[in-house]
């Protein structure tokens, strides 16, 4: 049951970077982050379908996604970036609901019970003598490569590095001779990836249903949260903690407590430590 | 032909004008201060060449090129870096990496290598006397320093021109000598460029070849330190007297 925790938790984790990192542009939460999540799970869904290898499809799924953040950036944002402070942080929520619902409800309208379920099969593995589904495990493995990649990236590389510069400084960054446009636009796209990337590989031990958007939102909202909203590392430690506290909470009351659970974390956490697990003090 | 010129250069916030009609050059190898009362405009001046505010009205010229209404990291591109009085350095990271970024980011002789950049990033550093910090959090420095690596983050883009905005308030005797000495060996050694905004007149008088002095957002004298400070009207600005 550990095992599983921490695999839906690093899951979690990479789910609350997507949307800390946009987050990290000052302020902006992205509130159709779970509805870019279920597009992309819907486009692996349809291209499987249409013939292709599951391995392909994810590939048509999380380029589809990682297309829709580079669209948000370039469109519905741009009045968002003209403001400052609580303006832009009230624009992005108030637009960002609305490309929520709407991308909601074009999903549920032309695809009702459309669900993504990558069936990896094969029998369980035995692991440190755990038996985990392979569905776990792959999910697993690719999200804790994902999340070393981007950590690897983020603080190693240089366009990581204006990346973060960005996130922490804007009119320091332009000093530097940092164009924040492009830095944003790297950002939705990424974050659209990470989105599409958890919805797949959710995918991957249970069925991802069409209306799951808001669920990924609220998730990853809490996680930003608990993590403290803008840190990354936060963002991954608090994903594996809540993942556990899921799991065992799960098992032990129910599903839909759990939901409930999890907010409560997150309202603690704020009461706690408003700053966050990792966050910074500002 | 002037390095940098500034013509009637305005800035309104509301109705208000915080630059009204600046007109001044500087030629390459210059160290210009900028002086004048509290609210004079000095920063805003500052702020309106590098791009961080938007003119009203007006032009300024770098090289051959008008940048009015270029963003900051497309003039610092074109080589003109900044400076601001309160470090904008990132605390998340070490000195060298700062430095680096300024190299990657902000040279304005088209796109460098990781390597080059680190070489460059590294250089500066060593000029500003940070060399041995290179791997220490921002958090370490003081804030001398920490200016110091402004300055490197600055030098290491290989600007043409500098501009400074009150670089030297709130530092003991040491630090002022030092800070004058270094601003004087950017201009020495690597031939770039200096506009300076200063409140502290000692390392005004010190450094400076070329005063002008703001009031109201306009220019009252544009000379020589000595023939500025004999001026009536400077005396006038900065004693508040008020002669018939």
């Amino acid at each position: 049951m550990l095992l599983d925790g921490t695999a839906l938790g690093l899951q979690f984790g990479l789910l609350g970077v997507g949307l800390t990192l946009v987050y990290g542009l000052g302020g902006i939460l992205n509130l159709a982050y779970g509805q870019m999540a279920v597009m992309g799970a819907m486009v692996v869904t349809l291209t499987m379908r249409a013939g292709l290898p599951a391995g392909w499809a994810v590939a048509v799924g999380l380029l589809t996604v990682g297309a829709l953040g580079l669209l948000l950036d370039a469109t519905i944002m741009r009045p968002v970036y003209r403001q400052q402070g609580e303006h832009r942080v009230l624009l992005s929520l108030l637009l960002t609901l609305g490309v929520g619902i709407v991308i909601d409800g074009l999903l549920m309208w032309r695809y009702p019970i459309g669900s993504l379920g990558l069936d990896i099969g094969g029998a369980a593995v035995e692991i440190f003598g755990v038996r985990m589904r392979t569905g776990t495990l792959l999910a697993s493995v690719i999200s804790v490569t994902t999340g070393g990649l981007m950590l690897a990236f983020l603080r190693m590389s240089t366009l990581g590095k204006a990346i973060r510069s960005v996130i922490q400084d804007e009119e320091g960054s332009r000093l530097v001779g940092i164009n924040p446009a492009a830095v944003r636009r790297l950002i939705f796209i990424l974050s659209g990836i990470l989105a599409g990337l958890v919805a797949v590989t959710r995918s991957m031990t249970s069925p991802v249903g069409v209306n799951a958007g808001i669920d990924f939102t609220i998730l990853a909202l809490i996680v930003a949260v608990v993590g403290g909203l803008g840190s990354i590392s936060g963002a991954f430690v608090a994903g594996i903690l809540l993942g556990m506290v899921s799991t065992v909470s799960a098992f032990y009351i129910g599903q839909y407590i759990t939901t409930i659970v999890l907010l409560a974390a997150a309202a603690a956490t704020i009461l706690l430590r408003p700053t966050g697990l990792l966050g910074r003090n500002t | 032909m002037s390095l940098l010129s500034v013509d009637r250069l305005e800035k309104r916030f509301g109705g208000l004008p915080a630059v009204d009609g600046v007109s001044f050059a500087v030629d390459e190898g210059e160290i210009l201060a900028i002086v004048g009362p509290n609210g004079a405009g000095k920063s805003t001046l500052l702020k309106v060449i590098g791009g961080l505010e938007r003119a009203t009205a007006g032009v300024v010229t770098l090289g051959d090129e008008p940048i009015t209404g270029l963003s900051p990291h497309q003039i610092r591109r074109r080589g003109l870096a900044m400076v601001m009085q309160t470090p904008r350095s990132f605390s998340s990271m070490t000195t060298i990496e700062n430095s680096v970024l300024g190299a990657m980011f902000g040279g304005h002789t088209g796109r460098l290598s990781e390597r080059e950049a680190v070489a460059r990033g590294r250089d500066a550093l060593a000029f500003v006397g940070l060399g041995a910090r290179a791997r220490h959090p921002v958090g370490t420095l003081n804030l001398h320093e920490q200016r110091f690596l402004e300055l490197a983050r600055a030098l290491a883009g290989r600007p043409r021109i500098l501009l400074l905005d009150e670089v030297m308030a709130g530092l003991n005797d040491t630090e002022l000598r030092s800070s004058i000495d270094i601003v004087r060996t950017v201009r020495d050694h690597l031939g770039i460029t200096v506009i300076w905004v200063e409140h502290v007149m000692k390392a005004v008088m010190n450094l400076a070849e070329r005063i002008l002095v703001l009031n109201f957002g306009r220019v009252l004298v544009d000379g020589d330190p000595q023939q500025v400070m004999r001026h009536p009207e400077v005396i006038d600005a900065y004693l508040g007297t008020a002669r018939a």
